[in-house]
């Protein structure tokens, strides 16, 4: 039994040793092995001195026991020294030792990080909401008019003879209004060509119906999406237009919708387009709209109107509401309130726009705008390079732009808890920080860029003393390994020496650097 | 010009080895420091080029009857470098005498 146990621990000891071995690299692993297989034999030989006898003491077999401890932390030991081979081979090996530092590098890696970012803004269900709203936002210059002093905003409160004497008179603030009633219909469902029923539950639902006049949704500026104007023209039917929650609901979005036919109480009607999203900030939660004749739609009962504001009109709707005085059928005035259907939410892409400027604005703040381009020795490069130069400061800038725009669209608009109004915020505050942080970055990156080859200069050493700054300068050299320039930076600015330096080296130098090309500047 | 600024436990091995143990076993017994620590600061000091290694010959082994060894030594910087951290660590000779000390 006492055997089996110490051949257990000599095959853990194997084991551990064999794991340790899969963490070197493998052109080491075998000398790397034998040198422990044969160091931890000494160790055994040291640590647990074999012929103890069979039915040794309680104390020798104490002894025994300490000693394979010793011989197992030596063992462990193994994973450190792996380790430590594993490291320095990394060290030795960089990934991208070819294109390190070079412009290439640069730009292939802010070109992945516009990929993952767009692609994150394409599979954010948040972002492709707010994104899908985009053209379809609500005119301006439309309001919705109601009754002053009701409380719930979905309550309809015009009556058709008030909205027909303000249609009648001629309007200085509005040059244009539409009515609206909304309706519970059950509405059945069937092929305009069969007659069979449709999808859904037994082709039966029951919906909000607005029966509106035929100048909604121009005067909405909505578009009317899978409408056709040739069919609708031979069709005889009455024109229904879907909204687009309802569409994607009972018809599971079926892009071949227009055309086929339902029944309201049991009248026959075409279905002619689906309403955009936008629509739905109308009250009513309507389903669907029934375009009629003015006369139909203002038949009976009390609606909601949306009007369209003049100029002069625009020019007094100071706030999100509007008091409105009119006078009423009877020659009564009546007061009325004027809600902006324009959400007060600028488009993401004029927030962008306002973060960035303001960034560049403030970017003379925290750093020197100079892209650092004087030289020791007065030499110029050639316009060739300055173009080049120019073009990857361009490049770098056209890059990174476009992925802070959609990293911040999927910072403010990634998760939907946040909430729409939050999410602007957020948006404005993400774009003007990585606007300035990034424009930061571009500009000192390009100042450590050699003007020659546009590698970014490395192995920075101290030169000069600090104590003698006014005698010599002193600060941080870096060199350029293609061999073109160094660059010197002063530590302390002073007035002959107050910005970065350019030292471009010639052909004597070559010898510091084997194997590099030297373009001429 | 070699750097003598060598770690303390670098200083300890070089000095173990210039005083005759020159295999990793026999510097752990004599060092006091564990597996872990000494191998991967032998791996560093021969990247430096300060030790160099060789392994015993099979035959000698074999007559032993033993796996072969590796053994270490230092080098001509590496003996320049360990005169240096002996006036940086005065007490690394007394700590580990080296085989000229032991001699006299």
């Amino acid at each position: 039994m006492r055997l089996s146990v110490a051949w257990a621990r000599r095959a853990m000891d194997w084991m551990l040793l064999w794991a340790a071995s899969l963490l070197v690299p493998r052109s080491e692993r075998e000398e790397w092995h034998r040198e422990w297989r044969g160091e931890l034999w000494h160790v055994r030989a040291a640590c647990t001195p074999a012929g103890g006898p069979a039915g040794a003491s309680q104390g020798q077999d104490h002894g025994r026991g300490q000693g394979q401890d010793q011989v197992t932390a030596f063992c462990l030991g193994a994973f450190q020294d792996a380790l430590c081979l594993r490291r320095a081979g990394r060290a030795e090996r960089p990934p991208l030792a070819g294109i390190e530092g070079t412009p290439r590098q640069c730009l292939l890696i802010l070109a992945a990080m516009l990929a993952a970012s767009y692609a994150i803004a394409l599979l954010l269900p948040g972002v492709c909401a707010e994104r899908s709203l985009w053209p379809r936002r609500m005119n301006p210059n439309l309001v919705m008019i109601e009754q002053e002093g009701v409380n719930d905003d979905a309550e309809a409160t015009i009556l058709p003879a008030q909205f027909r004497s303000w249609q009648g008179r001629k309007q200085k603030y509005f040059d244009g209004f539409a009515f609206y009633r909304v309706t519970r219909q059950d509405v059945g469902a069937e092929q305009a060509t069969g007659g069979t029923e449709n999808q859904g539950d037994q082709g039966h639902y029951e919906w909000n119906v607005a029966h509106a006049g035929a100048n909604l949704f121009t005067l909405l500026g909505l578009p009317v999406e899978f409408s056709d104007a040739d069919a609708r023209a031979r069709s005889d039917l009455k024109e229904v237009i879907l909204s687009e929650r309802t569409w994607k609901r009972e018809f599971g979005a079926d892009a071949h919708v227009a055309g086929e036919v339902v029944r309201f109480r049991g009248q026959r009607v075409r279905i002619s387009g689906v309403a955009p999203d936008g629509a739905l900030g109308l009250p009513g939660r309507v389903d669907a709209w029934m375009l009629e004749s003015d006369p139909e739609a203002q038949a009976s009962g009390a609606g909601y109107v949306v009007a369209h504001l003049t100029g002069l009109g625009a020019a007094e709707m100071w706030t999100q509401s509007v008091h409105i005085v009119a006078n009423g059928p009877d020659g009564a005035e009546d007061i009325l309130l004027g809600i902006s259907l324009a959400e007060w939410k600028p488009a993401p892409g004029t927030l962008y726009l306002f973060a960035a400027i303001v960034a560049l604005l403030a970017l003379p703040a925290i750093t020197s705008v100079s892209l650092g381009e004087s030289s020791v020795n007065q030499q110029k490069t050639s316009w060739a390079r300055r173009i080049l130069r120019w073009s990857f400061f361009t490049a770098k800038a056209a890059l990174l732009l476009p992925t802070i725009y959609f990293v911040s669209l999927d910072l403010a608009y990634g998760s939907t808890t946040i909430g729409r109004e939050r999410a602007v915020y957020l948006e404005l505050m993400s774009t003007f920080a990585m606007c300035l942080f990034s424009m930061r970055w571009m500009l000192k990156d390009q100042r450590q860029r050699c003007p020659v080859c546009l590698r970014t200069v490395t192995h920075p050493a101290q030169v000069g003393q600090a104590s003698r700054t006014f005698l010599d300068w002193n600060g941080t050299e870096m060199m350029c390994m293609g061999g073109h320039t160094l660059l010197h930076v002063p530590s302390l600015p002073t007035s002959w020496f107050g910005s970065q330096r350019w030292l471009y080296l010639d052909t004597s130098w070559d010898f510091l650097f084997a194997g590099s090309t030297r373009p001429t500047p | 010009m070699p750097d003598a600024r060598l770690s303390h436990t670098a200083a300890m091995i070089l000095q173990a080895l210039d005083a005759g143990f020159v295999y990793g076993f026999s510097i752990m017994e004599m060092t006091g420091l564990p597996s872990g620590t000494v191998y991967p600061a032998m791996r560093r000091l021969e990247r430096d080029e300060l030790i160099r290694s060789h392994w015993e010959k099979q035959s000698i082994a074999d007559a032993e009857q033993r796996p072969p060894r590796k053994y270490y030594k230092l080098t001509a910087a590496g003996k320049v470098t360990l005169e240096a951290s002996r006036k940086r660590y005065p007490l690394l000779e007394r700590l580990i005498p080296s085989a000229e000390a032991k001699s006299v």
